[in-house]
């Protein structure tokens, strides 16, 4: 796979006076899925923000030929990045099918809509059976489902996944990403995941990063790095 | 969960204990009930608006005038709450000057009968269409504040539009005000001034309502919860805050300014004393007190400004003040979803009696 569907050259970001990206680069190809390894405070969640333009960066972001960096989230949303927030974002008070909608905010292709939600009922069977329900009264792993599925409604070029498995029953986790590797294996849908769950992440993932510190240490293939003990042991926090 | 199984279980209950009780026709009767429960069920919001225009439209032949007026008010104070209602309840920003929204469209009407003579009825989009204007200029400071903050903002507005039509006096008539003829009933309605002036309020208030429900049934209103429920993830999903924020404020005193067109008809008078602080104030308890997010919020808020202030004064004459806030403090404590939500409830335990039959 070529390596040039979403690039990131020497990417700062940061809040304030606190930098948290000290230059950045990476490479997704597309149709694949990436996923952004490394520990508490490494600068994962940021980095995900910076795509969707949710903090201002510096440095060059580029989606298939097209600068994104500096860009408003929704200008973003409109040019195809998906972003399933930490914590979800869930408009609890909204019912499911309400929420669902929302996720094609920017699109006016009413047949394509429905046929999209009919799409996102068939990956989240759970959904269908909640469509009329206050999205307030769901689980967490439905929350998570459900957040997911609204991103699917963009019909996104890229889609963001801020650690889909926090809080969640490992069973469950096990179920997103399954359906996370159905989608982007069905649909060509380039995925960025972060995850601290290092081994779930590498299982669906073709490549992963290290992020340690605002700066990636380490990149591969997903089956290289889960492969390298030393790796393992070192970054990812686990024994293989 | 136990939803559908209860809705699914208690008629047949129902149609049971009938049959025991008279074994031979009830059969087909309790299912005509039955049909009957069911059907009221299914529309019961359709038939509750129907039930409530039919009595609107009863009332003016049946009360004195005064309170054909004072139903006329509580309509005014409706369209002015449903705009507010819209901003707060929906959009899930803040106002504290939304009086001088009202103000605006008062005062812009006054001023369009008094200099040019301008007939009632054109008065009204005139008036809501600056407040518009007014609102969309107003709302760009909530683009960039929150809370408290924008609390403040938009209480300056308030505070300083009664100097502000005072120093005015050639426009605006100074600290005396403006006083203007009412709009005279068609001979062939064959109405009095006050029921006149009631069916036009009741018109307006129809016209707004379904307006302000089909803006929130619209990609609009979905925009607006978005941005009330989690602004960075409704951003993400495309939604741009700025247009939307400044938007909702510039709906909002629309109905606003909608609202003090039709009072200045109804008052056939205007005065910078009538559009203090205390307005905007009084007219976001109405809507917290009525219900915030919900369509008969306004209706109820509006019941409770018009009413509530002279029901203190009947309490305690020295202080109505004590006695209104004393209410509002009561009305939250037992109904913290405000009026609607309670009205919801009882709603809600009625069709549950009914069903049980």
């Amino acid at each position: 796979m070529s390596g040039d569907f979403l690039t990131v050259t020497d990417l700062h970001a940061g809040y304030g006076d606190a930098r948290v990206l000290h230059g950045v680069d990476l490479a997704v190809g597309r149709g694949e899925i990436c996923a952004i390894l490394g520990p508490n405070g490494a600068g994962k969640t940021t980095l995900l923000r910076a795509l969707s333009g949710m903090v201002r960066v510096r440095g060059g972001v580029r989606l298939d030929g097209t600068a994104l960096a500096g860009r408003p989230p929704d200008a973003l949303a409109r040019l195809g990045v998906a972003h399933v927030p930490e914590g979800r974002g869930t408009f609890t008070p909204l019912t499911v099918e309400e929420n669902l909608r929302l996720g094609a905010f920017t699109r006016r292709d009413r047949d394509g809509i429905e046929a999209d939600l009919e799409r996102v009922c068939a990956y989240f069977p759970v959904l269908r059976a909640r469509l009329g329900q206050v999205a307030g009264s769901l689980s967490g792993g439905e929350q998570q489902m459900l957040a997911i599925g609204r991103a699917l409604m963009l019909r996104p070029r890229l889609l963001l996944l801020d650690e889909p498995s926090l809080g969640l029953a490992p069973l469950v986790t096990a179920e997103l990403f399954r359906i996370v590797r159905t989608v982007n294996e069905q649909e060509r849908t380039t995925v960025v995941v972060v995850e601290q769950n290092a081994h779930l992440a590498l299982d669906v993932a073709h490549r992963a990063h290290v992020l340690e510190s605002g700066r990636i240490v380490l990149s591969g293939s997903a089956a290289r790095l889960r492969a390298d003990e030393q790796v393992a042991r070192s970054y990812l926090g686990y024994r293989v | 969960m136990s939803g559908p199984a209860e809705t699914a279980g208690e008629p047949m209950t129902a149609e049971k204990s009938e049959t025991v009780g008279k074994p031979v026709a009830a059969g087909p009767a309790a299912g005509r009930r039955g049909a009957l429960v069911r059907a009221v069920t299914a529309h019961r919001g359709r038939l509750a608006v129907a039930a409530l225009l039919a009595v609107a439209c009863y009332l003016p032949f049946q009360l004195v005038p005064f309170h054909v007026f004072q139903l006329t008010m509580v309509l005014v104070y409706a369209v002015a709450l449903l705009g507010l209602n819209l901003l707060v309840g929906h959009a899930g920003q803040i106002s504290l000057g939304h009086g001088a929204f009202f103000a605006v469209g008062a005062y812009g009407t006054a001023i369009m009968i008094d200099r040019w003579d301008a007939p009632h009825l054109a008065t009204l989009p005139v008036a809501a269409a600056a407040a518009f204007a007014l609102g969309l200029a107003f709302g760009l400071p909530a683009v960039r504040l929150h809370g408290l903050y924008l609390a403040l903002v938009t209480l300056a507005i308030a505070v300083f539009l009664v100097p502000l039509l005072k120093r005015f006096e050639s426009v605006t008539g100074g600290s005396m005000g403006l006083t203007l003829g009412k709009p005279a009933p068609p001979a062939w309605t064959g109405l009095a001034e006050d029921q006149w002036l009631y069916f036009l309020a009741l018109a307006v208030a129809v016209v707004t309502f379904l307006l302000a429900r089909g803006l929130l049934r619209s990609r609009v209103g979905r925009a607006l919860h978005a941005v009330r429920d989690d602004e960075a993830a409704a951003e993400v999903m495309g939604v741009r805050l700025s247009f939307h924020k400044t938007l909702a404020f510039a709906w909002s005193a629309m109905f606003a300014g909608a609202a003090g067109s039709v009072y200045t008809w109804v008052i056939g008078f205007v005065s910078p004393d009538s559009f203090s602080v205390t307005l905007s104030i009084t007219l976001l308890a109405g809507i917290v007190v009525g219900g915030l997010g919900s369509l008969a919020g306004p209706l109820l808020g509006g019941l409770f400004v018009m009413f509530v202030p002279s029901i203190s004064q009947d309490v305690n004459e020295a202080a109505p003040g004590v006695v209104f806030g004393l209410l509002i403090i009561a009305v939250m404590y037992v109904a913290p979803a405000g009026l609607a939500g309670l009205a919801a409830r009882l709603a809600r335990s009625t069709m549950r009696i009914l069903r049980k039959g």
